[in-house]
């Protein structure tokens, strides 16, 4: 067989690199995007990818489930529909019970705009995303925070058991050899980058991430390819409600 | 293969299901489950709930949490069927993806759920959780298809794989666990599984 796994000195496109670590559920969700992004164009690293998977697959024994468990699983059948019966009508059935802001953000988490979706890896790890999406719409502990970008457009961050998920709308580009870069902070002083926003061309951008005990939010706009630490004024910050010390047990 | 119990007669008595172990099978019955067969897909649970209880019992290390993954894995399977592809892979490497996304994802919520409550306590849990990491896992390989395999690794890409896979950590938290460069680590990993592939002999 040809082998279509990248040379060993590693190659010049750093979603490359990272497939081994993503086909071992190894990233964080940056780097999943960007793998993602690879997945989506390449049906090279989608081949890599399936060996991959096939080897940690290997890694994992068969374990005889609990007893009880295959009753219980009929059970649940019976009140669920095979949904993908027809692929078509999947979304519409889907019953997101949120509005504005939030379901343009689960909406620019599901369908990527531009990107050709038709690998099964790269669908089923965007149901995965809306599903943790939906999951955070659903936590009434999560909080929801819109503002207005100074450059343009609106942005939101909505937070929910230790992830973020950060929205943008009708962001202008961010100017020549200029990107937007995301950062997170617990402290409103330490700003750790949660890494460059890519809007598309219609201006939207959702970017879903960990953020353990952050309340600051805020985006800049950084040379192309990002800085270690903000350069600049922020263009938008968002303080999460919860930010106020000591408001959580 | 080897099956659990002896091979079907005919007449349904109540001798236990035949479990299928056949790849095609499998992926035939799952195929199947896409338009709504129920008996194809008792055959899929019957074949495959081992292989997601057995990677969620490896990464959550606990047999309720893993139970109830299990569960909820089972039930995608029956709901998205459609989108498993044969060409792709098979239907255990498809349900075990499935269940070890869900396990690493609630193992992560979990942490940083106990992180901003406990953040300091956590810290010294979390340490004391991954020594036993790599114990844990050794019983498990004993019974898994790579068992033969793990030989060919060295003991810092075998590392790097088990921390990574069944610690449910990201490949920096790896780094720093082990106080390695961030390249050094992805070049463990990826070199582990890429030998790990060649002595299982995957082609697909």
């Amino acid at each position: 067989m040809t082998d279509r796994t990248p040379p060993q000195g590693g190659t010049t496109d750093p979603a490359w690199d990272l497939l081994p670590a993503y086909a071992l559920d190894a990233v964080d969700d940056l780097e999943r995007r960007t793998v993602e992004r690879l997945l989506a164009v390449d049906a090279d690293a989608r081949r890599a990818l399936g060996q991959y998977r096939e080897v940690a697959a290997a890694l994992v024994p068969d374990v005889e489930p609990p007893v009880g468990l295959r009753d219980a699983v009929l059970d649940r059948l019976d009140a669920t529909p095979a949904a993908d019966r027809d692929p078509g009508a999947r979304r519409t059935r889907r019953r997101w019970t949120v509005v504005g802001i939030a379901a343009a953000a689960v909406v620019a988490i599901a369908i990527p705009t531009g990107v050709a979706v038709h690998e099964a890896g790269e669908r089923s790890r965007l149901e995965e995303q809306s599903r943790t999406v939906a999951a955070m719409l659903a936590d009434p502990q999560a909080t929801l925070v819109t503002g207005t970008i100074s450059t343009g457009g609106e942005a939101s961050v909505l937070v929910s058991g230790g992830r973020a998920l950060f929205t943008g709308s009708g962001m202008p580009s961010a100017g020549q050899g200029k990107d937007y870069q995301l950062w997170r902070s617990s402290d409103g002083k330490t700003m750790l980058s949660v890494g460059i926003v890519h809007a598309s061309a219609d201006g939207s951008a959702a970017v879903l991430f960990d953020a353990p005990d952050d309340t600051v939010f805020a985006v800049t706009v950084e040379p192309a390819g990002g800085s270690k630490q903000p350069t600049s004024q922020p263009v938008v910050a968002l303080t999460t409600s919860s930010a106020v010390s000591g408001s959580r047990a | 293969m080897t099956d659990a119990y002896p091979p079907v007669v005919q007449e349904t008595v109540r001798v236990p299901t035949a479990r299928t172990t056949d790849p095609e099978a499998l992926a035939a019955a799952l195929v199947a489950c896409a338009s709504g067969d129920r008996r194809a897909f008792e055959r899929v649970y019957d074949g495959l709930a081992p292989a997601v209880y057995g990677a969620a019992v490896g990464v959550l290390r606990d047999r309720d949490h893993a139970a109830e993954v299990t569960q909820e894995v089972m039930v995608e399977v029956w709901q998205t069927a459609a989108r498993f592809d044969a060409a792709r892979g098979s239907a255990r490497t498809w349900v075990v993806t499935l269940a070890h996304r869900r396990a690493v994802d609630r193992v992560r919520s979990e942490q940083s759920r106990r992180a901003r409550d406990q953040r300091d306590l956590e810290r010294n849990v979390a340490a004391a959780d991954r020594d036993v990491v790599a114990e844990h896992v050794e019983q498990l390989f004993e019974a898994a298809a790579v068992r033969d395999c793990m030989g060919t690794l060295t003991d810092t890409q075998r590392d790097a794989v088990v921390r990574a896979y069944y610690g449910g950590r990201t490949y920096r938290e790896v780094a720093d666990d082990v106080g390695a460069a961030l390249p050094t680590v992805k070049s463990r990993i990826r070199d582990g599984l890429l030998r790990l592939r060649d002595c299982l002999g995957v082609t697909a």
